[in-house]
């Protein structure tokens, strides 16, 4: 629990020696109850309240780490219920659920190097898959080994305490996730994760027991631990994922202070959706095919985007394709998705232009134009800037559909010469409009696009 | 130990949109008083309504995928809007007017309004009736189809802080309701309901959209100010407590990654599956940020979130749900 700032005050030396350069301990043990200020620097802080506020400052939900390495994960460390409020940090680990019975060793491997070799770029981010969940059969040691060697982070999903013991104690050094089969007896396996120094996954038939079994494990000795939530169907999993996060973040059981773990079932990705959104931070995932993997690493990638931040592009004139001096000159926002949307699309009309990005301060077209950051005297000076009547002859520019009012102050501002067409609205309409408008004027004007 | 879990208790709730009146049967969203799906801890009167979306010509640009559960009908509203309730369970409609676009058919008022009458005719679903988008062209369409169907309680897509005040008449003469959209924005939502109640629009008829960003483009954006909205709503703001509609099905079969085949891809999986999963996971998502009524374009994604749905609000097919407007959590102008 925070402590409020009376409680903090009756730990303080009470003196008034300004030190920590407050006129009173009183003043400075409310700065420490708001977060503002850092017990340290009071000279004269008593190691009893020290511990006493180390312990309550503690982050409500611990992280955990998982594999070791550059493929190593760690998850947890939030302190939001809402994105907006922050953001979240530690996105969630997407793990392939790997059954290694009945394959060769050589199948085995295919498999393996071939999840290992996934990389996909979306956006600035390498998409990849984060671990392997080895399901416990008779093969699993050699599999578990398998994917640590390729530094893959392991989970093991147990089917047995002998056969998880076995698979743990070769891998150990790799930090791999102990994963109890349902409604196992816990004591067993938080014996072994605490003996091997590996995290636990913790589940339970309801929240109350849950906790207590999270506090329970921490007790006999494990460190990290995850909670596997009550989620029979979807109202129960979303009802669960929402109390965990909402009571960890109130301190109002120590056992719910952990990051959370979730198994998908094959053809259940809507169970994959509800964990990525609402607070899951490692997921196992048994269907392996793109259609599934792709929709969720976006996913993961749009909610643990850091909100406070506006996603902007660098202005500039950006060449789409191999566009010369008689290609369309585009413009539009630096908004990053506003950019995304408008490239992918101009790329996709196989019509080579140049796409002039204006500092909009990361507002869609739409937006900065209401805040007066996409007006024509602001347009016409960032061409300028980009030098782009010296990138095309025809000393035409195309705006965007939504701000056909800039026109003629952008017409004006640019002086002589230059011409404003206005283009679509929807970037999906930029193929048609370069065929349908482009295409015709371009050769009005004496040049081919 | 116990776990001393408190409900969550606020001090506003949604207010509740009956849509649909004169021959439909009508569909009420909205009304619950607590954050979305959280059925442990607040009272929801009414689930998310799932709308699928008709054209009124042959939407040519929708990928094979999601053109093939609709072949036959596609560019024949009535028809599509038979299939749509009948065999894919639609609890309302979104006829999207995209043929009366100066660029794409230029179809007139008077056509659209047929088209409008003919599905009317076909079904008695409630119906939202988008225009080409914002413009003269839009209201004029808007206004015919609002003045011929008078008293079906359509509700008009969309009124915008730019261009409200045709549509709020209209809308208000002929009793339908009216969507406002705004740009990703709570202020420009709130902005734009002011103006609408200025206008004489009861805003117990407006339905919210914040503008839909899809898996990959902008989701977030839309997730994040939707839970705003959410939480300025139960905190008691009148003018952001109407119910929000979500048009899933546009904004997730654009992204690139419902389109792109297979074989261009190999990393990425079957496009078909792709497509639906893109909009399954946009309509879930935005469904656990407060979308009262999403409107989707696979009957394969409608069938799937209906599936969740039940999870929480139990499986009666909503059509079958007389008196709509039992058990009400209104927020009337007390709340003003
Ligand atoms: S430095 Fe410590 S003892 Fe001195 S006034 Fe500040 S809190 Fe009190």
């Amino acid at each position: 629990m925070p402590l409020t700032g009376l409680q903090i005050f009756k730990l303080l030396p009470n003196t008034n020696c300004k030190k920590c350069g407050y006129p009173t301990c009183l003043t400075f043990a409310m700065k420490l109850a708001a977060g503002k200020e850092a017990l340290e620097k009071c000279p004269d802080a008593s190691p009893e309240a020290k511990a006493a506020l180390g312990a309550a400052s503690a982050p409500p939900i611990r992280g955990v780490t998982v594999g070791r390495g550059d493929r190593a994960i760690t998850v947890g460390e939030e302190t939001v219920f809402f994105r907006h409020e922050k953001t979240f940090v530690r996105h969630p680990g997407l793990f392939q659920i790997f059954d290694p019975a009945g394959l060769t060793a050589a199948e085995r491997d295919a498999k393996l190097d071939h999840w290992r070799a996934i990389r996909i770029e979306r956006a600035g981010e390498t998409f990849q898959v984060d671990g392997i969940a080895v399901v416990e059969t008779a093969e699993s040691v050699a599999a578990a080994v398998a994917a640590s060697d390729r530094g893959f982070p392991v989970a093991i999903l147990a089917a047995t305490l002998p056969g998880a013991t076995a698979i743990a104690e070769r891998i150990k050094e790799h930090r791999p996730l102990l994963v109890p089969p349902a409604g196992a007896n816990l004591e067993g396996y938080a014996a072994l994760a605490a003996r091997l120094g590996i995290p636990l996954v913790v589940g339970a038939p309801d929240l109350a027991s849950l906790a207590d079994a999270a506090r329970d494990a921490a007790r006999a000795g494990v460190t990290d631990i995850l909670l596997e939530p009550p989620g029979a169907d979807p109202r129960l999993l979303h009802h669960s994922l929402s109390a965990i996060r909402r009571g960890a973040l109130d301190r109002i059981h120590p056992g719910l202070g952990h990051p959370v773990f979730l198994c998908v079932g094959a053809g259940e990705i809507e169970k994959a959706v509800l964990g990525i959104t609402k607070f899951a931070s490692l997921v196992a995932l048994a269907d392996c095919g793109g259609e599934t993997w792709l929709p969720l690493w976006t996913l993961r990638q749009n909610i643990y985007t850091d909100p406070q931040k506006p996603l902007q592009m660098d202005p500039g004139l950006y060449a789409i394709g191999e566009p010369n001096d008689r290609s369309p000159l585009l413009v539009t926002s630096n908004f990053s998705l506003t950019y995304f949307i408008v490239s992918t699309e101009a790329e996709a009309s196989g019509v080579a232009c140049h796409l002039a990005v204006v500092d909009a301060e990361g507002l869609s077209v739409l937006t900065a134009w209401s805040a007066g950051k996409f007006s024509g005297d602001r347009v016409a000076k960032a061409l300028r800037e980009m030098k782009a009547a010296e990138r095309v002859s025809h000393h035409t520019v195309i705006i965007p559909g939504y701000v056909p009012v800039i026109s003629g102050e952008l017409e004006d501002a640019l002086g002589d010469g230059w011409h404003v067409l206005v283009g679509p609205q929807e970037a999906s309409d930029i193929a048609p409009f370069f065929r349908d408008v482009w295409g015709p004027l371009a050769r009005d004007l004496g040049t081919h696009p | 130990m116990s776990l001393d879990l408190k409900p969550k208790k606020w001090a506003g709730a949604l207010r509740e949109v009956t849509l649909g009146a004169g021959s439909r049967r009508p569909v009420a969203v909205g009304g619950g008083n607590g954050l979305p799906l959280h059925t442990f801890e607040a009272a929801f009167p009414h689930r998310p309504a799932l709308a699928l979306e008709i054209t009124d010509v042959d939407p040519v640009r929708w990928v094979e995928s999601v053109r093939q559960p609709w072949e036959g009908v596609l560019g024949r509203p009535a028809e599509a809007a038979r299939r749509a309730v009948a065999d894919f369970g639609a609890d309302l409609l979104l006829v999207h007017l995209m043929g009366t676009h100066t660029d794409r058919g230029n179809r007139s008022p008077e056509q659209a309004a047929a088209d409008v009458g003919a599905v009317l005719e076909a079904v008695n679903v409630p119906l939202i009736v988008k225009g080409p988008g914002a413009g003269q062209k839009q209201n004029t369409v808007l206004a015919r189809v609002a003045e011929d169907c008078r008293g079906e309680g359509l509700a008009l897509h969309s009124a915008t802080n730019e261009d409200y005040k045709t549509l709020a008449a209209v809308a208000v003469a002929y009793g339908h309701a009216l969507v406002g959209e705004s740009p990703i924005d709570v202020n420009m939502a709130k902005q734009l309901n002011i103006l609408l109640a200025d206008s004489n629009v009861d805003l117990n008829r407006v339905l919210i959209d914040p503008l839909t960003g899809g898996l990959g483009y902008g989701l977030e954006y839309s997730y994040s100010v939707m839970e705003r909205i959410r939480l300025a709503a139960l905190g008691g703001d009148a003018m952001l407590n109407c119910p929000i509609v979500c048009l899933v099905g546009e904004e997730a079969w654009k992204a690139k990654e419902a389109k792109v085949p297979a074989d261009k891809e190999p990393l990425w999986g079957s496009q078909r599956e792709r497509g639906i999963h893109w909009e399954v996971a946009t309509a879930m998502t935005l469904i656990e940020a407060g979308a009262e009524v999403v409107v989707l374009r696979h009957p394969e994604t409608l069938d799937r979130i209906r599936k969740q749905l039940d999870s929480w609000f139990g499986s009666e097919p909503s059509h079958d749900r007389e008196g709509v407007v039992q058990n009400s959590f209104r927020a009337t102008d007390e709340h003003r």
